[in-house]
């Protein structure tokens, strides 16, 4: 009898889509993100080596604390202090300042665009999320070569800004903490606008409309009703931003790196070299942190003050008169826009077409670089034709294409999947694990993740080249695609789907029929957001792709290495004009599209 | 359930199926005393395609040349040190790399030990080269970072000896890639911590001041020299941009330690730099105590690779002066193999030898320590 009943609960457990995908999805999810963490925390205890057996004499393979005295306890030559402390303090500080100001301007901007009559709203919506689809490392370049000038940094030359306007920026303006949170915080701004501007643009009105016949002041309504709506958006977009602050790479060792201010990641990447040990700590510290936020994030979820927006009740959401101010706001918005967005593409595409670094008279101009045949003459060796003429560009762009509708397609529908057992489940304990597993790789840094994911590809022979990087990929940039899937998830009420299960319609069907098309544009960010990533995504495949030659992101690297400035900036715009010519195909065949976003 | 059990065996089968590693060790043994026509015979037999790694950009064109003249399908991937030991430890296969191309003598030293590296000296030029040329690594050429400076204006900093740029009024005026990210410029500096370079340095001491150094807190010469260098430097990304900033016609007064082979670039304004030991062959006086450092890069045959004789047959290319070529055809690259000439316009090896501080794989992994010293002094 007992038995019958456990077999009996057990079916009607697994007769619910929403478990299965839940038990699906753990399974996968702790082989995929848990042994890559467990690996790691193994490579935190063992002497390895080289450099570091014989400073901690002790044989290689040994387990053993000695890392953590290392970097946590050691007096002599300031050691803790400069790869440790110093380093974290800086990160802090970076990644809660890039934090504020993605979420104070992309916040600001989502209002502005979802409930305001603000004028250019369309090249606003389009043009904001440019800085997210350039990788962060070209706006930091772009900053640096605008802003610098004789008198700081490396003191060598004048950027635009102090050759054409003669105005010298003083040196914090230009390197280390405030650029470096800035140029983050505009990097990752998109991320607030996307989520905030979705839940803005999906709110149901009624409560405002309540509010409003109460004849509740604006201020307030904003205040009391709005904000909270919010916060969930807010706090996640916190989350997102922090942890991806705290793991750049790039953007500290271009604005720190001439005022010697460094971060967590830079002492990680150096610390690499001799002392993987350290190194892992310091992985183990900001994935520490990252876990801090989630946890903090979830709090706010599963607590009561959760809203669902999207109900079975049709809202028109009122929009407020920005009157006189209109014009003036919308224009310092645009402004910034082409500052922050187009002029750093124009000034790749200068780049690109001029011999001599810093000369933009015409007659140090050519196409060449683009379309030329005998480059020969010009570089000493190597490549002879222009970006558009080689084969190998053609090549890497249709893989790096490939891979990134490959991991877009898995991460993306992975992320609705997990995305509906999260939100029907909500509460649960799987469900919980669930969400938390989903947004882990998240929180790892993409070096860390790319080296940890080399490693177990060992034991594996058949795990190489596209299907390794496309594994990576996906498992990467499923948190984008998983937070996508919840929010929307979160935002339909139980009865969307009731009536279609009280008629018996499959779960197949509902997902396909009633509500993919009510979060479609939801759920096409999902798809979108790993897409974009992954076309520009350097740090995570660098130690995965067969040759150099095999995306365009390892290839620019190789070109800039080679100091061929100019093909490099070639690509780089290449691979924006790609990325937004794909958003744009995307917007006009479905209607979605990357500013459209997460959460609605 | 049956079909799921049969993919789960199907898979394990794989996994377990990996072709047991040949041993590459007996290989490269055998491949010393093979003659260029065996190599080529024994290179051909292997099947696929040959994969080589190199921190050097100029490998492209060598393993294209290379793939060229024996008709074999070759990949050539341009990585960093760190990176190329990252993949020679965690890859294995076919897609694994043959032969590597890698500098940092210290490094190199630990990874041969590891047993991850195997050093080939080709029978062809065996007999040519210096025993400290091919043991316990085969040297494919000497790469130099020299003082190179900005000639405009009237503060040119023409530097007849290292002590001037330890001078408060040089401090933002020296570039220098940042040691803790590329580690042959953190060897340089250890290196000026040995006995040797320590007194040559307090001689110079003297020789600029007139009088003999007092040492203070520092434990010799060299050390001092290093905090107060290191004090007085800007640290820039990569030596292609230190390269283009100096020359820059506003970086008047400003002086590089940088890869002489960047002058190639044609993004640099060549005419505005001065080579300070270029001048000082011309001038006849010398830099004191020495005009910059070089260091080797040296090839090496993949402990698990599976095509070695693919790999041998390479570096037997590399070191011959039509393999030399990618590098040899512009200033700042130097074989070890006496019949392969230097540039037009460049100074011999041997006289950047006399010159420059050369690194000793072994003086630095003894004394690895300092760096935690430098490091310091490359905070604020």
């Amino acid at each position: 009898m007992n038995m019958l009943r456990v077999k009996g609960r057990v079916r009607g457990w697994f007769s619910r889509p929403a478990n299965v995908i839940l038990l699906i999805f753990f399974v996968t999810l702790v082989f995929l993100t848990l042994y890559p963490l467990l690996s790691l925390l193994t490579e935190t205890v063992t002497i390895h080596t080289g450099r570091e057996a014989r400073a901690a004499k002790e044989a290689a393979g040994t387990v053993s604390l000695y890392h953590f005295q290392r970097l946590f306890a050691t007096a002599e030559n300031d050691y803790s202090w400069i790869q440790f402390y110093q380093p974290f303090l800086n990160t802090l500080t970076v990644s809660l300042s890039s934090s504020l100001i993605a979420i104070a301007f992309g916040g600001v901007v989502a209002f502005l665009v979802t409930r305001t009559n603000l004028r250019y709203k369309k090249f606003i919506s389009a043009v904001f999320t440019f800085p997210y689809i350039m990788p962060a490392w070209t706006l930091a370049l772009f900053w640096e070569t605008f802003f610098k000038n004789v008198n700081i940094g490396l003191k060598t030359s004048n950027g635009i800004m102090a050759s054409v306007f003669h105005f010298f920026m003083p040196e914090w303006f230009v390197y280390g903490a405030f650029p470096i949170a800035l140029v983050l915080g505009l990097h990752y701004a998109p991320f607030a606008y996307i989520l905030i501007g979705g839940i803005l643009r999906n709110m149901d009105a009624n409560l405002e409309e309540a509010a409003t016949i109460l004849k509740t002041k604006r201020a307030r309504i904003i205040w009391r009703i709005t904000l909270p709506i919010v916060k969930p958006a807010m706090l996640s977009t916190f989350l997102l931003v922090f942890a991806s602050s705290m793991s750049a790479y790039s953007v500290p060792v271009f604005l720190g790196s001439p005022v010697r201010y460094y971060v967590l990641s830079t002492k990680m990447k150096s610390l690499m070299d001799s002392y993987p040990g350290q190194a892992y700590i310091i992985v183990g510290v900001m994935i520490l942190f990252g876990v801090a936020i989630l946890l903090l994030n979830q709090r706010v979820t599963n607590s009561r003050k959760q809203f669902t927006t999207v109900t079975g009740k049709s809202g028109q959401i009122s929009r407020i008169n920005l009157g006189k101010a209109n014009r003036p706001v919308a224009l310092l918005l645009v402004i910034i826009l082409l500052m922050v967005a187009v002029v750093p593409l124009v000034t790749f595409a200068m780049e690109s077409v001029i011999v001599k670094a810093g000369d933009y008279s015409p007659a140090n101009m050519t196409l060449d670089f683009w379309i030329g045949t005998n480059l020969d003459q010009r570089l000493d060796q190597g490549d002879s034709t222009g970006i558009l003429l080689n084969p190998k560009v053609w090549n890497a762009l249709g893989f790096s294409l490939g891979l990134a509708v490959t991991c877009a397609l898995v991460a993306g529908t992975s992320g609705i999947l997990v995305g509906y057992g999260v939100a029907k489940r909500r509460g649960s304990r799987l469900a919980d694990m669930v969400n938390s597993l989903s947004f882990f790789p998240y929180l790892m840094p993409s070096l860390a993740f790319g080296a940890i994911y080399l490693s177990m590809s060992s034991s594996f022979p058949w795990l190489r080249g596209f299907l390794l990087l496309a594994l990576v990929g996906s498992v990467k940039y499923l948190p984008f695609a998983s937070r996508s899937g919840v929010n929307a998830m979160l935002q339909l009420s139980g009865e969307i789907e009731e009536a279609a299960v009280i008629t018996g319609v499959p779960w197949w069907k509902r997902m396909l029929r009633v509500i993919f098309p009510i979060q479609k544009s939801t759920f096409l960010s999902g798809y979108l957001l790993p897409l974009v990533s992954c076309m520009r995504e350097l740090s995570l495949f660098v130690l995965l792709v067969p040759t150099s030659n095999t995306i365009l992101t390892t290839m620019l690297m190789q070109y800039s290495e080679k100091g061929w400035a100019q093909f490099g900036n070639a690509i780089n715009l290449l691979i924006i004009v790609v990325v937004l010519l794909i958003n744009f195909i995307v917007n006009k065949l479905t209607g979605a599209s990357i500013d459209k976003g997460v959460g609605g | 359930m049956k079909k799921i059990l049969a993919l789960i065996l199907a898979l394990s089968l794989l996994v377990l199926a990996v072709p047991g590693l040949a041993d590459v060790g007996e290989d490269v043994a055998a491949g010393e005393k093979l003659t260029h026509d065996e190599l080529v015979e024994k290179a051909l037999a292997e099947s696929g395609t040959f994969v080589v790694y190199g921190n050097t950009s100029r490998i492209a064109t060598a393993a294209e040349e290379f793939a060229a003249l024996y008709n074999i399908t070759t990949e050539s991937n341009n990585l960093k040190d760190q990176e190329i030991y990252t993949k020679l430890r965690s890859e294995t296969g076919s897609t694994a790399a043959d032969m590597v191309m890698i500098q940092d003598g210290a490094q190199l030293t630990d990874a041969i030990d590891e047993g991850l590296v195997i050093n080939f000296v080709p029978a062809s030029v065996v007999d040519a080269l210096d025993e400290a040329d091919r043991q316990p690594a085969l040297v494919h050429q000497f790469i130099n970072k020299l003082f190179i400076y900005n000639n405009l204006g009237e503060n040119v900093p023409a530097i007849r000896n290292v002590w001037e740029l330890t001078d408060p009024a040089m401090k933002g005026n020296i570039i220098f890639k940042n040691p803790e990210s590329e580690k042959v410029n953190m060897n340089f500096l250890v290196m000026l911590t040995s006995d040797t370079w320590a007194g040559k340095l307090a001689e110079a001491y003297k020789s600029w001041k007139g009088e003999d150094i007092d040492l203070g807190e520092y434990k010799n010469a060299g050390y001092k020299w290093v905090a107060e260098f290191l004090d007085n430097v800007t640290f820039g990304k990569s030596d292609t941009t230190i390269a283009e900033e100096v020359s820059q016609e506003t970086a008047a007064g400003k002086i590089g330690l940088f890869v002489l082979s960047k002058l190639r670039s044609s993004s640099v304004l060549t005419e505005n730099l001065t080579v300070a030991q270029y001048d000082a062959t011309e001038k006849a006086y010398t830099v004191e105590p020495f005009a910059g450092f070089m260091y080797p890069m040296y090839t090496m045959i993949n402990a698990k690779a599976t095509r070695p004789y693919t790999g041998m047959l390479f570096i037997e290319y590399l070191m011959t002066q039509e393999g030399f070529q990618p590098w040899g055809k512009s200033i700042g690259a130097y074989s070890p193999n006496p019949a392969i000439q230097v540039n037009e316009g460049d100074l011999t090896i041997d006289v950047w030898k006399n010159t420059l501080v050369m690194e000793d794989a072994a003086y630095i992994l003894e004394n690895f320590e300092v760096e935690d010293f430098i490091l310091q002094h490359c905070q604020n």
